[in-house]
């Protein structure tokens, strides 16, 4: 007979609630790892405190009641203090948050505490990620939700158990009183073996199959929700800043792009519906550095006020580029948030169309994007028809003078980079494109390339001293020294940053920039073109494959298909089928299940009909004795099949899930069959006892079913053998 | 003797043919008899939903709508998780009367869960206890019930009613039976009217307070209070010859059998020519006479009964000596007002009469007796014992005239 299970004792219950408690408030301060927010030493010591807490709920009753006393009023003049220090909103309320969930996990709980942990770990949780659009929080809220609903049907479970209005197990509002039964009792090796004692496997698993379907149902409506296009903007982000990767802002230092290569995460994907539109060796151009001064090159303020177009809050700007007849081809972008207030574009463009409402300034000529703000979070735009061009067409420049800031370097300085610049030309006014040639080439006779590069020492400007030495150095150096040529040479020049390269993510068919794809090369004004070509010093960076096959052989060789690209694929899936699902795409999704359906449903019923077809013609087709046996044979096997189905049936139905009739009454019906086929027959009395038994007797009298059943075959053969012989 | 009630379950009333509408409508809408509230979880959570629904909307932020469709699937679950909880549970009452003014009288609530893998937890029941008022209700208009104490009128009916919430502290396992008790004591003698009101349970995430009506109900009598008297001696039995034999033993003066001779008889007994013939001692077993016990009429007149808590207390006296008369083998017949007086043969013919005194009302005079009725007064009965007030409060019972008993 099946042993009853056990069953959690009130305590245990109250033990599980505490366990899930401090678990549900690690899980929502957890999000400071995601959140990039300073709140570290804050959650450090929630950890420790809720997770000591866990491990012995004895401690909490150590606090003296003082501290419980003072707890509320100290936790506001703290946030008051940190509001009036920070001057942000967001980040104070944050940290309230987690103060707040601190001492909820470190002390013992009524029922209305235990919703407060709810709600103040869903609101961080949230918060980080509307902040943020991290795939994390997809992560995150699934396992909040099954810790949350796990906690609430244990608080159900506790409630019942002690019967409502019981005040046992529950703690006065003295909270340093004696500790509680449950507390002083806890071990929590021995709970969780209990609780693996008490779990069943069915329903757990029905549990796990019921979360999922929780996932399906709330994926459904997520596509479901009706949507309204409403102009407006999340006011999340404006009660908190962030601040970018330095060298994607207007000024830069020697090593900042260096510093972002270190990194390997990434920064942006790229969705391109037509993915050969993509360069063998793309540029994505984000900020534009015109002046040199101080040993860092930095966006001068003639450009920026002269370049960049006031501010315009709207979703979409129209560019330069003509629109495309047909079909355009769209690239969608999703810059990872802390990367850069610019834009990274790979040219000029017809449409840019952003996902929400933005603040930002267009500079047309030097084809760049500026947002107003540092975005806190994911921003995604599509822009329509992309030219992508080495050249950066400026013929305004030309008729402004052609005037750049002038280099303020020693004077010793400027004459060794003439004698550079007379190496490099021999002295001849070369066309700017032969210029960068010759350079790139006595740039890279002189130095290697190499990310752990150093400046050597000595009075006069670094650059000039790099290119004086043999170092090696990085791609800053390198461009930065070919706008220093350049510009000696009375070629107006200017450094540029962004991100080169790229791998074509496999799984997801994006194409994905990682941190460490950021680059810093150079951009020469040539008259001719009445324009700003595109010249990369750095060695090993070709400008353009030699040819066709070259190019097909880089394209190739940039799919990637490691785990991390798998990992990729996930948040690309986020980006584009979640974070930036708007009526639009419910549209789509609308249109696309309805076309599908009805394909399926044609599918079907030409199936339906095919194998109609089929079966006519075969029985109209003439019968042979093959052919009858054959059939004859097929039916005999279904009935045998259905036969075999219910003598069997019993053992097979005691694991189906979900059966109409209980299996004590098979077992109840196997047993009447059975003292109905051994009547007359010579047979032991036990055995027909224990089938009596099981016929008509309680449950709790029974023998094993099986054993029983297989005594009674086992006795009628006895006896049929003894009547034949 | 047990009262069981047949099973019910929670979908005892839902006898309709089955139609998807129909399954639909009921997942939208809750069935006849299904109460649904929202707790303090759930005012929660519909509030947390509708401020992230708000801020969803306005920011266009696809954040808070997962979060959204999140908590409104959270709720759905909830919905499929009571109902599996609720699923192939059935329930029935038990009554173990006879139930008695003032003393604790049991009502389980037994229950079994049919379901094959699944248990159920957190059960509660609503049981109520209800006094039924034997008199026909008064109907009163709002309009001219002038003077209606309305405050009072409740509080006279919650001293007729017992209501109770019992919750099932364990586990129902998938296969299993439990039962739930509950223990009350009857304030009045009566008919009192037993139901489980509902059947409810907060289960699983303590959301919605989810409660199913049920139809079980079962009317128990009370019988009046057993009471404390005095007996007097002076009016005893009057021992008179020639009386009524019964078909059971006594010390009359017929021979009814003979039975073996136990320590203790009496030798004047001893059938000594039986005795001889069998080889064994027999003695002569008698046949009881009525004239050894009593008959009791619980008159029921108003004019006798001025004061209604005596005429509570001569019931409950009644009732007490009936019972002692009868495990003495003394209680011959019994009346009620006007009616014949009914013989008192086995503990049904008792038990009868006890429930005939748990619904006596006084009558009033002029309908007290019916003429022609064959009443104990029209008739010769010997140790008819009646009863009548004693004072202010007491309550005598006589036997033709003399006091036999005082309560």
């Amino acid at each position: 007979m099946e042993q009853k299970r056990p069953q959690l004792n009130s305590d245990e219950l109250q033990q599980l609630k505490w366990l899930l408690g401090g678990a549900l408030v690690l899980l929502s301060v957890w999000t400071v790892f995601y959140l990039e927010l300073d709140a570290w030493t804050m959650m450090a010591i929630t950890t420790l405190a809720v997770g000591a807490a866990i491990v012995r709920p004895s401690w909490p009753a150590l606090v003296p009641s003082w501290v419980h006393r003072l707890a509320f009023p100290a936790i506001v003049a703290f946030f008051l203090g940190d509001l009036y220090l920070t001057a942000e909103l967001l980040p104070p309320i944050v940290r309230l948050d987690i103060l707040l969930l601190l001492y909820r996990g470190i002390s013992y709980r009524k029922r209305r505490d235990d919703l407060q942990i709810i709600v103040l770990g869903l609101f961080l949780i949230v918060v980080a990620g509307v902040l943020t659009v991290s795939l994390v929080f997809a992560a995150q809220i699934m396992a909040f939700t099954a810790c949350a609903l796990a906690f609430l049907l244990v608080i159900t479970l506790v409630d019942a158990t002690e019967g409502a209005g019981s005040d046992k197990g529950r703690v006065t509002s003295d909270k340093s009183a004696a500790v509680p039964a449950w507390a002083a009792q806890m071990e929590l090796g021995r709970l969780l073996r209990r609780v693996r004692e008490v779990l069943d496997w069915r329903v757990v698993t029905l549990g796990g199959l019921l979360f999922v379907g929780v996932v399906g149902v709330s994926a459904l409506l997520f596509m479901a929700i009706p949507r309204f296009q409403l102009e407006n903007s999340l006011f999340l982000e404006r009660f908190m800043t962030k601040k970018a990767k330095t060298g994607f802002s207007d000024t830069i230092r020697f090593g900042d792009v260096t510093d972002i290569q270190q990194d390997d995460s990434v920064a942006l994907s790229v969705d391109v519906s037509a993915p050969e539109q993509v360069p063998a060796q793309p540029y994505w151009r984000m900020v534009v550095l015109d002046d040199y001064r101080d040993q860092s090159f930095r966006m001068s303020p003639t450009v920026r006020l002269r370049s960049f177009q006031r501010e315009r809050t709207q979703r979409f700007v129209l560019g330069e580029a003509p629109p495309k007849k047909g079909t355009g081809v769209f690239w969608t972008f999703y810059l990872e948030s802390g990367v850069s207030r610019y834009l990274p574009l790979a040219g000029t463009f017809w449409e840019l169309r952003f996902m929400e409402m933005q603040n930002f300034r267009l500079a047309p000529s030097l084809r760049l994007i500026a947002l107003r703000d540092e975005p806190v979070t994911m921003t995604a735009y599509r822009v329509e028809n992309f030219v992508i061009s080495p050249i950066v067409a400026d013929p305004a420049f030309a008729e402004r003078g052609a005037a750049q800031p002038a280099l303020r370097l020693r004077t010793s300085d400027q004459e060794q980079l003439k004698r550079f610049v007379a190496e490099i030309t021999g002295g001849a006014a070369l066309p700017v494109e032969q210029f960068i040639t010759r350079a790139r080439l006595w740039l890279t006779s002189k130095h290697r390339y190499s990310l752990q590069s150093q400046l050597p020492g000595g009075d006069g400007d670094p650059l000039v001293r790099w290119l004086s030495s043999a170092e090696p150095g990085h791609c800053e150096l390198f461009a930065g020294s070919l706008v220093l040529l350049a510009r000696t040479a009375g070629i107006p020049a200017r450094l540029v940053t962004g991100f080169k390269g790229g791998t074509w993510n496999a799984f997801s068919n994006n194409f994905t920039l990682r941190n460490s794809d950021a680059h810093a090369w150079c951009e020469l004004y040539d008259v001719t073109v009445e324009g700003w070509r595109r010249a990369d010093p750095t060695p090993g960076a070709g400008e353009a494959a030699a040819d066709e096959s070259a190019d097909a052989a880089v394209r190739a060789g940039r799919v990637d298909r490691s785990w991390s690209a798998r990992f990729d694929s996930l948040r690309v899936f986020w980006y584009r089928r979640i974070v930036n699902f708007d009526q639009r795409t419910q549209l789509e999704t609308l249109k696309a299940v309805k076309s599908s359906t009805q394909e399926f449903g044609k599918r079907l019923r030409a199936t339906v009909e095919q194998i109609g077809a089929t079966m006519k013609a075969m029985v109209q087709g003439p019968w042979d004795v093959k052919r009858v046996v054959l059939w004859g044979g097929g039916l005999a096997l279904v009935i045998w099949a259905g036969w075999a189905a219910k003598y069997f049936g019993f053992s097979i139905l005691d694991f189906r899930l979900g059966r109409r009739r209980a299996a004590h009454e098979l077992v109840r019906a196997e047993a009447g069959l059975w003292l109905g086929r051994l009547r007359g027959l010579p047979v032991e009395t036990a055995l027909l006892e224990d089938l009596q038994r099981l016929r008509y007797g309680a449950t709790a009298s029974w023998a094993e079913p099986r054993a029983v059943f297989r005594r009674a075959r086992d006795a009628r053969r006895a006896a049929r053998r003894n009547r034949v012989s | 003797m047990n009262a069981v009630e047949e099973w019910s379950d929670s979908g005892a009333r839902v006898r309709s043919r089955f139609t998807w509408n129909r399954l639909l409508w009921a997942l939208v809408f809750p069935q006849r008899g299904q109460r649904i509230m929202l707790t303090v979880s759930g005012t929660l959570l519909a509030a947390l939903s509708l401020g992230i629904g708000m801020a969803a909307y306005n920011s266009a932020n696809n954040i808070l709508f997962i979060t959204l469709a999140l908590m409104l699937a959270c709720l759905i679950l909830s919905g499929v998780l009571s109902w599996l909880n609720f699923s192939r549970v059935r329930w029935r009452l038990r009554l173990a009367p006879p139930w008695r003014v003032g003393q604790v009288t049991a009502v389980a609530v037994e229950l079994g869960n049919r379901k094959t893998f699944l248990p159920t937890y957190g059960l509660w029941f609503e049981l109520a206890a209800r006094w039924l008022d034997p008199r026909p209700a008064v109907v009163a208009s709002t309009i001219t019930g002038k003077g209606v104490d309305l405050k009072a009128s409740l509080e006279k009916a919650k001293q007729n009613e017992a209501v109770a919430k019992l919750h099932l502290r364990s586990r129902l396992d998938p296969q299993g039976t439990a039962r739930v008790d509950w223990s009350f004591v009857p304030t009045r003698r009566g008919v009192w009217r037993v139901e489980l009101r509902g059947v409810g349970s907060l289960f699983p995430f303590g959301f919605l307070s989810k409660s199913i009506g049920t139809d079980v109900m079962h009317n128990v009598t009370v019988w009046p209070a057993p009471v404390e008297y005095r007996r007097h001696a002076v009016a005893g039995s009057r021992r008179q010859t020639g009386g009524e034999n019964l078909a059971r033993a006594g010390s009359g003066s017929d021979l009814l059998s003979l039975r073996r001779y136990a320590a203790g008889d009496s030798h004047r007994l001893i059938h000594w020519k039986a005795s001889a013939r069998t080889g064994r001692l027999l003695v002569r077993q008698l046949a009881a006479e009525s004239s050894e016990g009593f008959s009791l009429w619980v008159q029921t007149d108003a004019a006798r009964w001025a004061k209604p808590e005596q005429f509570e207390l001569a019931l409950s006296l009644a009732a007490t000596l009936a019972e002692d008369f009868f495990r003495s083998g003394q209680l011959m017949r019994v009346a009620i007002g006007d009616e014949a007086p009914r013989p008192v043969r086995s503990a049904h013919d008792l038990d009868a009469f006890l429930d005939r005194l748990a619904v006596v009302e006084i009558v009033a005079t002029d309908e007290a007796q019916s003429p022609g009725a064959a009443t104990p007064a029209t008739m010769t009965v010997r140790n008819l014992m009646t009863f009548a007030p004693d004072g202010a409060r007491s309550v005598v019972a006589l036997i033709d005239g003399a006091k036999a008993a005082t309560a």
